[in-house]
């Protein structure tokens, strides 16, 4: 996940909470074992690999796969797992290496989920394309562990995974959860008060490149292969799980100052910061 | 693909719930209760400051109002109440017999009883003071902050202001940060502020007394903090504070003594009216003193115990060097309540013009204050703090420390029978706090 | 003294960028326990006290002060 991993057990002590921590661990390491473009020999590197050739997916691939499509289509096509390779022209490290739209118009041949054949648990990609789902394994294996725990014990948790977050109930020994988020500029943080649901952020700005005077940030629209225009500093939903929270926070990232008339028309709670 | 009008390709939280559920293969457990924290926050205490013998005794009050609104930005708003009661040494040193001074406000006379430390007990006041604060983000990786400071007392007012910039380097890891605040104060001493050097006046006489005096301050401060690892965040400041003006204690006087026994030298009143004993003059500091600090403090986090140590060294143009080294170590107590011993150790050498007595018939020096403030001398503090979190999540605290200070006059300036005479007075304080945040 | 405040200042500095955390390595630092102030109000009385007590303030913060008793 590229972050640590943290669950708090209410109420009880290290060797008490162990067996919960290590069935939250163990999920976030399967889904990462199973999903991550950075490691081999895995489902994202098969369907990847695949050279143009189908490829057959287990349930659970089949099931984030149709997810995916589902938020292309919502999202009228701004929400594209096969956007990941725009990253090859974009270096997001502070400097002033913006690059050619020669360089970006090859690598959007290379993007779209409508070029991709999805049916009947079969995925069929035109070589030199790939798929990454790394926007939405974080929030998944949230919820996942979430569920797990939830079935196994009433302890009430939270897990939180590099702040995504979700609880499985309300705290006994007092009213709420208090989740502190932290702003963007590094002032004081927002405490927010969550009794059941998830928590999730998006946006960072710390990645970006400045060239002449404009920033540029590190959310990239796979039409136009360029940052997003206009992108909110960070947004945090608060929603039933963590996957709709993540969802709805990218989504906002993505419509740059359309980002609160979009977030107006969720039924979610939301923070923006500009 | 389906074609969405405007609205439906909006409102996608159905939607998305939908195929959420699909997604996790579950209904989804209980929906969402999030709430932002509210508003205001508070943060406030009843302290008791108690010196033993009679000495000055404080109860205050305080409280902090912080508010935090959108995009960080954040109000505070802090008021404290002081009422002060009790004496305070005056400077005149002990004598074998009694001695009697006139009143600051120079009405009436007050005896001191032989051997014993004279003390001016007309120390009584109560203190207001306010504070505003100001804090916003200012660009993408800087905090800009300013403030007010207003406090009023009977014979004393306080105004000031500050600002302060901070930016953030090296993915926030490093915050450096500048501020610079400035004060004027001004002194309403009951019966007038007194000439330096002047000698005490019988009751009635306030031919040596001035109106109203002030002061100004710069204060300078530049620092850099530094998150060292996971569990370790470090802060070094320095900071510079030159004041000017009127810098002298209006109430602290010094004993004339006798250049060979040391014994103070005896005056008469005129005929018909009370006055001094003794001959005592008003101190006379420097109208100008530029102080340096240097300050590092760490936090250590040991598997839920947290250490905190700071160090302080402070140098300034009246040849007063001191050092302070602060100790606390929270130690968790279960899981919502902490006890945390606290060790603070000071010591610091004397003013270059700090004397006990002034020689009769010697040449007064351009200076000279027998304030034992100005001394040199050591300080111990020791205090134990609990703290707990109450049935609705906020924070209470109660702490109890001792404060001791013991100083020595340099054998050099004790003249005949000063010797033998206990001249520093020693200091044992006790100080009660309690605190609520809510 | 300039010189010594800068060559200070430096020290500390030098070797900053190798040191820190990534933003989700947070989790302690983030803890109210391990801010800088910890307490507000206990700090301020505590330079209250002890600028109307002794010949030095501040270091922390500003000089503190503000009052008749020193």
């Amino acid at each position: 996940m590229g972050s640590p991993c943290e669950v708090l057990c209410e109420g009880l002590d290290k060797a008490q909470s162990r067996p919960l921590l290590e069935i939250a661990t163990r999920e976030a390491w399967r889904i990462e074992d199973k999903f991550s473009r950075y490691l081999g020999d895995n489902v994202t590197a098969r369907i990847n690999e695949a050279d143009g050739k189908p490829v057959s997916v287990d349930a659970e691939t089949a099931q984030l796969l149709d997810f995916a499509n589902t938020l292309y289509e919502l999202s009228d096509g701004l929400f594209d797992i096969t956007s990941g390779i725009l990253r090859k022209a974009w270096r997001f490290d502070g400097s002033d290496k913006v690059p050619q739209q020669s360089e970006i118009d090859v690598l959007l041949e290379n993007v779209g989920w409508n070029k991709v054949e999805w049916a009947n648990s079969k995925i069929h990609m035109p070589a030199g394309m790939e798929i990454d789902l790394g926007g939405i394994g974080k929030e998944y294996a949230v919820d996942r562990a979430a569920e797990l725990l939830r079935n196994l014990d009433a302890t009430p948790c939270l897990i939180n995974f590099g702040g995504d977050l979700a609880v499985t109930a309300a705290p006994k020994l007092r009213e709420s959860w208090r989740v502190g988020i932290e702003s963007p500029s590094g002032a004081a943080e927002r405490q927010i008060d969550l009794q059941s649901g998830a928590i999730a952020t998006s946006g960072d700005t710390r990645r970006f490149l400045l060239r002449d005077g404009v920033r540029y940030g590190h959310v990239l629209n796979p039409q136009t292969g360029w940052p997003v225009e206009e992108a909110p500093r960070s947004v945090t939903v608060a929603a039933d799980t963590c996957t709709q929270a993540g969802i709805i926070s990218i989504l906002a990232v993505l419509r740059g100052d359309g980002a609160e008339s979009f977030l107006q028309q969720q039924d979610e709670q939301s923070w923006i910061v500009r | 693909m389906r074609k969405l009008d405007k609205r439906d390709e909006q409102a996608i939280s159905t939607a998305l719930a939908t195929a959420t559920c699909a997604l996790l293969g579950t209904s989804i457990p209980a929906a969402v209760q999030a709430d932002e924290g509210e508003g205001w926050d508070f943060n406030t205490s009843v302290l008791y400051y108690g010196e033993d013998e009679n000495r000055v005794q404080d109860l205050s009050i305080s409280a902090i109002g912080l508010r935090t609104f959108v995009d960080d930005r954040i109000l505070s708003l802090g008021i404290t109440l002081d009422s002060l009661t009790g004496a305070t040494p005056s400077g005149a040193i002990r004598q074998d017999v009694v001695q009697t001074f006139t009143r600051p406000s120079g009405s009436s006379p007050y005896d001191v009883a032989a051997g014993t430390l004279p003390l001016d007990d007309t120390f009584k006041d109560t203190r207001v003071a306010l504070t505003a604060n100001w804090q916003q983000p200012f660009g993408e990786t800087s905090q800009f902050n300013v403030g007010g400071s207003l406090s009023k007392e009977y014979d004393y007012l306080h105004l000031g202001v500050n600002a302060k910039l901070a930016r953030d380097f090296n993915k926030r890891n490093t915050t450096v940060s500048a501020g610079l605040a400035f004060a004027h104060d001004e002194l309403d001493p009951v019966g007038g502020a007194p000439t330096g050097f002047s000698p005490m006046l019988d009751v009635g006489d306030i031919s040596n007394r001035t109106g109203k005096q002030d002061k100004q301050i710069i204060d300078l401060v530049v620092g850099v903090s530094q998150v060292v690892s996971r569990n370790i965040v470090m802060q070094a400041n320095y900071s510079y504070s030159y004041a000017d003006g009127y810098l002298t204690d209006p109430y602290k006087i010094l004993s004339v003594v006798d250049p060979v026994s040391g014994d103070t030298i005896a005056r008469t009143a005129l005929p018909g009216i009370d006055g001094p004993s003794h001959v005592y003059l008003f101190e006379h500091r420097p109208d100008e003193r530029t102080k340096h600090s240097f300050y590092v403090q760490t936090k250590y986090f040991m598997e839920g115990k947290v250490l905190d140590a700071s160090y302080r060294y402070m140098t300034d143009d009246w040849d007063i060097d001191s050092h302070t080294v602060d100790l606390r170590y929270r130690w968790p107590v279960g899981a919502s309540s902490y006890l945390e011993p606290h060790l603070r150790f000071y010591t610091q050498t004397e003013a270059e013009f700090y004397t006990v007595s002034l020689a009769d018939g010697a040449t007064l020096p351009t200076h000279a204050s027998a304030d034992f403030r100005l001394g040199n001398f050591d300080a111990i503090t020791a205090g134990l703090k609990y703290g707990w979190k109450t049935r609705n999540d906020n924070d209470m605290s109660v702490r109890l420390e001792w404060y001791a200070q013991s100083g020595s006059v340099p054998a050099a300036q004790l003249i005949g029978n000063q010797a033998s005479r206990d001249n520093y007075p020693d200091l044992n304080a006790v100080i009660v706090q309690f605190g609520y945040r809510f | 003294m300039k010189t010594l405040a800068g060559i200070f200042v430096l020290l500390i500095c030098s070797g900053c960028s190798s040191m820190g955390v990534e933003p989700w390595e947070r989790d302690v630092l983030a803890k109210d326990e391990m801010q800088l102030t910890t307490d507000a109000i206990e700090a301020a009385t505590d330079d209250h006290i002890y600028f109307s007590k002794e010949a030095s303030s501040g270091g922390r913060g500003f000089g503190g002060g503000g009052c008749g008793c020193n």
